[in-house]
């Protein structure tokens, strides 16, 4: 495949950096951000689907990472069943969920879809960790550790390796979506709905779709996050600040695009993950300073990159291709 | 081809349009001609299914049609464009027509071909690669038409194609519906610009307070006193003898 364009060269290169990293480094906290930043990637890949490509930006996408990480949760610590159980049934919950979401896209716009979606998930929020004869409340629930891959009790290494095919898988998909016909017809139900249906294209099953594949991606994504951290906490995984960590990455990244989510998630994890280990040891004062860093980092990027960091990639390679010429 | 049989559409307490009954046969060029808010584009709007009619019915190919969602009609062969042109701005050219021709192909490779074809016939082949919203007005209305005849419709309806064109641009256009017409394909045009319509329509038909006033030849409606009341003035009769 010569023909291949430049960033999707970067990304196979991205990820086979990531493929080799564990055969020369074995420092737990690196590997622990690696497994991160390929989690919050794919997580943040999946929320592109809906949000970037078919328009539809969600705030509420905790309530299926959630849905994922209560259905592997419980699967393990109350039923002793394998998470891989969990994780199909997280599938199946947030497919019904995303099918709610993916009808309110059609009623309301902008705005009101995203305000919706983030009362959808606080719902989810309050019934996670006020059902404590299911769900133990708001204590959490501890994931229990039995070592296997059917019990998915992993070392960090093959942890790198399980997030790397989720995070390749879902690099896929959004190509998918870049090159396909649904994914074209999706393009146009984005830019404009009345247009697309004028051309023949069901827009709001289209629409339902795309919400619906994005929310099972993430409770998938929810499932494995769940069992390598090892505790769900309800107050963590349905909160906004999580929804917003997703859509935050892509639009940093890149809406619409399939590196976007990544490098995101690269830049936005590894700077997070950097500051916490430098500034937890200080006094209290300092521990929100992440948080800081988080703002400065979008402001940066709305008013200098509105495109996101694969926009002003493509603009410096169109740049150099006319400095060539 | 299509029938519209006492169409009504009403907005409260606004009849936007009255019992407007009309004919398409198959190799028709029919224009709809009116002021301001006779009803044309919700005329439009009711056959191409964004309006759900309140009275009367929309007969496509033997097939009422009436409240069917717009997506379902274009499927069936009747495509519009809309006089407020909605390009994917964000998309390239070819990319907006190609997403035109995958109703009808379902492999990407052949609706590009298709859409690099129907960009070429529509004059739109220098501009292939260009992002729809950078494209200035005449243009995006000749997009339009492109997209919709990706579509491969039986019926176009054209909504306002040459509003707002140069006089060179407008010449263009009209080529692009007469290549097209003879090419054999059934169109409605609605049309504000009286004298392209003289030159274009084999039958008008002219809306006024949403009713079908006059319907006939260009040189028919033209002498109609009703229309030169209503529409025309006794200028443009002046000015066509």
């Amino acid at each position: 495949m010569a023909s291949l364009p430049p960033r999707r060269w970067a990304a196979l290169a991205l990820l086979g950096v990531a493929a080799l990293l564990p055969l020369v480094v074995r420092d737990a906290f690196v590997l622990d951000s690696l497994i991160l930043i390929l989690m919050w990637g794919a997580l943040s890949a999946a929320w592109n689907v809906a949000g970037g490509y078919a328009g539809q930006v969600s705030l509420g996408h905790a309530a299926f990472f959630g849905i994922g990480a209560y259905s592997a949760a419980l699967m393990t610590a109350r039923f002793h069943q394998s998470p891989w159980l969990g994780l199909l049934l997280g599938v199946v919950l947030s497919i019904a969920a995303g099918g709610v979401i993916g009808y309110l896209s059609n009623r309301l716009r902008g705005p009101y879809f995203a305000l919706s979606t983030i009362a959808f998930s606080q719902v989810l929020l309050i019934v996670a960790s006020r059902w404590r004869g299911f769900t133990a409340g708001s204590e959490g629930i501890p994931v229990p550790f039995r070592p296997g891959l059917w019990t998915l009790g992993l070392g960090h290494v093959a942890w790198v390796y399980v997030a790397l095919v989720v995070a390749l898988v879902y690099y896929g998909v959004q190509v998918w979506l870049e090159t396909s016909r649904i994914g074209y017809q999706l393009a146009g139900v984005r830019e404009d709905e009345d247009a697309a249906e004028a051309l023949g294209i069901a827009s709001r099953r289209l629409k339902i779709r795309a919400v619906t594949l994005s929310a099972a991606m993430t409770a998938v994504g929810g499932t494995f996050w769940a069992q390598y951290v090892g505790f769900v906490d309800p107050f963590y995984v349905f909160s906004i600040d999580l929804s917003i960590r997703f859509a935050l990455n892509t639009i940093i990244g890149g809406m619409g695009t399939a590196l976007g989510p990544f490098l995101g998630s690269i830049l936005i994890t590894s700077l997070e993950t950097y500051l916490r280990a430098t500034f937890s040891g200080l006094k209290t004062g300092f521990a929100g300073i992440y948080l800081v860093i988080y703002g400065t980092a979008l402001i940066l990027v709305v008013r200098f990159a509105p495109e996101g960091l694969t926009g002003v990639a493509g603009r410096l390679g169109a740049w150099r291709a006319r400095a060539d010429a | 081809m299509l029938t519209l049989e006492r169409v009504t559409k009403r907005f409260g307490g606004l009849t936007a349009v009255r019992n407007v009954s009309l004919d398409v046969r198959r190799g028709d060029l029919l224009g709809i001609i009116g002021p301001n808010g006779a009803g044309k584009t919700t005329l439009f709007n009711v056959i191409a299914g964004y309006y759900r009619p309140d009275g009367g019915r929309v007969v496509f190919d033997g097939r009422d049609v009436g409240g069917r969602p717009p997506h379902v009609i274009c499927r069936l062969g009747l495509t519009r464009t809309f006089q407020l042109v909605k390009p994917f701005g964000n998309l390239s050219v070819v990319d907006n027509v190609m997403i035109g021709a995958l109703t009808r192909l379902r492999r990407v490779s052949a609706a590009r071909l298709e859409a690099e074809r129907v960009v070429e016939t529509c004059g739109l082949a220098p501009h292939a690669n260009a992002r729809a919203r950078a494209l200035p007005i005449g243009l995006r209305k000749r997009l339009e038409v492109a997209r919709a005849l990706a579509t491969r419709p039986r019926l176009l309806l054209l909504d306002e194609v040459m509003a707002g064109l140069t006089p060179s641009e407008l010449t263009g256009i009209i080529e692009l519906i007469r290549l097209l017409h003879a090419d054999g394909l059934t169109l409605i045009v609605i049309e504000h610009v009286m004298a392209a319509m003289m030159r274009l329509a084999q039958r008008i038909v002219v809306l006024h307070h949403g009713e079908a006033i006059a319907e006939g030849t260009p040189a028919e409606v033209a002498r109609d006193r009703r229309v030169i009341d209503a529409y025309l003035g006794d200028e443009f009769v002046l000015a066509q003898a």
